[in-house]
């Protein structure tokens, strides 16, 4: 459970997609798939201009999940955060579905999105990154550690604000390679 | 006092710290590796943060991912549990100097105890009788045969860093010395990068005898009696007991003020545990010492009617001892412990997986501490201990029958535990007598008798 999890942005605009596409490459389905597993979701349903993907769990029918989500419904003060985070891992493997790629937090810290606590932030929503270029600082034990754009593109989500904690594995941005539109 | 404790540590333990900070109305904060994020202690901790991948050594082992995960979460204090991070003397440093306190004894202490040839000195110096044996670290041959012939054959020859039965031989006379000395060391170097290794006595019936203790920050020791825990296969404890069936009122009273006294002289504050080897003639050696809460605490709780985990965090807030125990405390009928391991019965091959049917005893007198459920999956990373199954009675016998008619009630399917060996011990007549030593599991396996070389102490 993320410590103090802000709700994701909502209202997603539809993207267009590539145009005319109904084939999506095989590693974007086994993304997919492993995505599914690693949230523990059962099931995961995708439709747009002529391709629809559904991805279900059934038995031992997918390769085993190595871990699981058989607790029983989780706590009623949780249960908020928990909705917020499906549907949050559904958008995830949406985006992720088009080929967009998900910046995540190496390390346990605080987010900051500038390098000053008055300069502009380092990375915007609409901005084009290049490879290296820097996104964010994650501090730790008063390290501060430069995030790395490790693919180049568009920034199309920022899921966290400035001096949000951050856990190991968190969403920080998603980025859709290849040259800005 | 703490406003929010962070557990680093996973699986029975952090529950169990969970439950005693519950209990004191303090906040907790789980860590857990991706492989643990479907967890009770996840589930019940106030706050939970993921620090890594299911490897250790990137998450549960990590100091700065554990500190910045105390850091966001604004936690005051660490309670590492067992194992991990709980006798690293440099994690405890570094919550010091990030304002964080640790809970346990200080850095200081925790780095002497660790260093098992410098930890022997010390409490030979404190008045501790400790095994006959080389002065330090054994440089050659000619140093380890004449240590052996000073104290007699058969010896042992064990590694300064070592553990697990790693880096030890038992050498019967001199024509064998100097091979098993290389191998020794060879296998230390091998298994903790030191190749350092030094000589004991070799004791043929020894029982493995621990004495809890519990300080405090203003001077104060005192003991709660002790744990047997002979019952262990490669220096894997089984099963546990107190009191033991071996130590008579004379021996442990005798054994409890040695320690008190050698704690003192230490400064030791905190929970700790002082491992002796004691002989068929009541002699009692140390051996080391855990300067951390112990897997088999819930024994000593039992009989003491204490809250461990509580005086632990409360003592580390700088409670005053005798405000927590009343002195001259005597221990109440008996309690036993059975450590339930997800392992093959025969092989002892770990075995990880998912849990499909599970059901706990229960009724008068039967504790269980565990943290898995049923659908569960327990990963392959760590340490095998799925629960522990600790009964109580007003005497041996019935703590005893408890733990045979809660064994057979203990339904775990889906994975391989090791209840089947718990059972047969439990019906083994010398086992029920209390005639047992270190190498009472032996005889129950055929497959331990290659073990020879790695014989428990």
């Amino acid at each position: 459970m993320p410590v103090k999890r802000k709700p994701t942005k909502k209202g997603r605009k539809p993207s267009p997609g590539p145009a005319g596409n109904s084939m999506i490459p095989f590693q974007q389905v086994q993304a997919l798939i492993d995505l599914l597993e690693e949230r523990g979701l059962e099931e995961f349903e995708l439709e747009r201009a002529g391709l629809r993907i559904r991805i279900k769990r059934r038995g031992s029918g997918l390769a085993a999940p190595v871990f699981d989500s058989y607790l029983p419904a989780a706590n009623p003060e949780r249960a908020p955060a928990a909705e917020s985070a499906e549907a949050a891992a559904a958008e995830e493997m949406a985006l992720t579905a088009e080929g967009v790629h998900i910046v995540k937090s190496p390390i346990v810290g605080t987010f900051y999105a500038a390098p000053q606590p008055d300069a502009p932030p380092f990375v915007k929503l609409g901005d084009a990154v290049e490879v290296g270029q820097v996104l964010c600082i994650i501090e730790a034990m008063k390290l501060m550690n430069e995030i790395e754009a490790d693919v180049a593109g568009e920034i199309v989500r920022v899921y966290v604000e400035n001096a949000q904690p951050v856990e190991y594995g968190e969403n920080l941005f998603a980025i859709r390679p290849g040259k800005k539109k | 006092m703490f406003n929010k404790i962070l557990i680093a540590n996973r699986g029975e333990i952090a529950l169990r710290v969970i439950n005693a900070c519950k209990e004191l109305g303090v906040k907790t904060v789980a860590v857990y590796s991706e492989a643990d994020r479907h967890t009770l202690p996840v589930r019940f901790a106030d706050q939970a943060v993921c620090i890594g991948p299911p490897r250790a050594a990137e998450s549960y082992l990590n100091v700065p991912r554990l500190i910045s995960a105390a850091e966001i979460t604004g936690a005051d204090a660490i309670h590492p549990g067992y194992g991990f991070l709980s006798e690293n003397a440099n994690f405890a440093e570094v919550c010091e100097t990030s304002g964080i306190t640790f809970i346990g004894p200080s850095p200081d202490i925790i780095r002497l105890m660790g260093e098992k040839d410098r930890a022997r000195r010390e409490m030979t110096a404190a008045g501790l009788p400790v095994l006959p044996g080389s002065e330090g670290v054994l440089r050659t041959p000619e140093e380890a045969r004449a240590v052996a012939a000073r104290i007699g054959y058969p010896v042992m020859i064990k590694a300064a860093a070592g553990g697990g039965g790693r880096g030890m031989r038992i050498a019967p006379n001199e024509a064998e010395l100097a091979g098993l000395l290389q191998a020794a060391q060879h296998e230390s170097q091998q298994a903790f990068g030191n190749a350092d290794v030094y000589l004991e006595k070799y004791i043929a019936r020894p029982r493995h005898i621990e004495f809890q203790v519990l300080g405090d920050k203003h001077g104060q020791v005192t003991h709660l009696g002790e744990r047997d825990c002979s019952v262990q296969r490669r220096h894997q404890k089984l099963i546990e007991e107190s009191p033991s069936p071996a130590v008579s009122e004379q021996v442990r009273q005798e054994m409890g003020a040695k320690v008190v006294a050698a704690m003192q002289a230490l400064g030791y504050n905190n929970a700790g545990t002082i491992e002796f080897l004691l002989d068929e003639e009541g002699n009692f050696y140390f051996i080391e010492m855990n300067t951390r809460i112990q897997v088999e605490h819930p024994v000593t709780e039992l009989v003491t009617g204490l809250d461990l985990v509580k005086k632990q965090i409360l003592l580390a807030a700088g409670v005053k001892l005798d405000t927590l125990v009343r002195p001259n405390l005597r221990l109440r009928g008996h309690a036993i412990e059975c450590r339930i391991v997800a392992e093959d019965p025969e092989t002892f091959k770990p075995s990880a997986g998912r849990i499909a049917t599970f059901h706990l005893p229960g009724g008068t007198g039967v504790r269980v501490d565990t943290a898995v459920y049923a659908e569960a999956v327990i990963p392959p990373y760590y340490d095998s201990l799925i629960a522990k199954l600790i009964t109580q009675g007003k005497d041996r016998r019935e703590a005893l029958a408890r733990m045979g008619r809660a064994l057979e009630m203990f339904v775990i399917e889906g994975i391989h535990t090791s209840i089947p060996i718990h059972r047969q011990i439990l019906a083994d007549p010398d086992f029920l007598a209390g005639r047992y030593d270190t190498r009472f599991v032996e005889r129950f396996l055929p497959a331990a008798a290659g073990l020879r070389n790695a014989v428990p102490a």
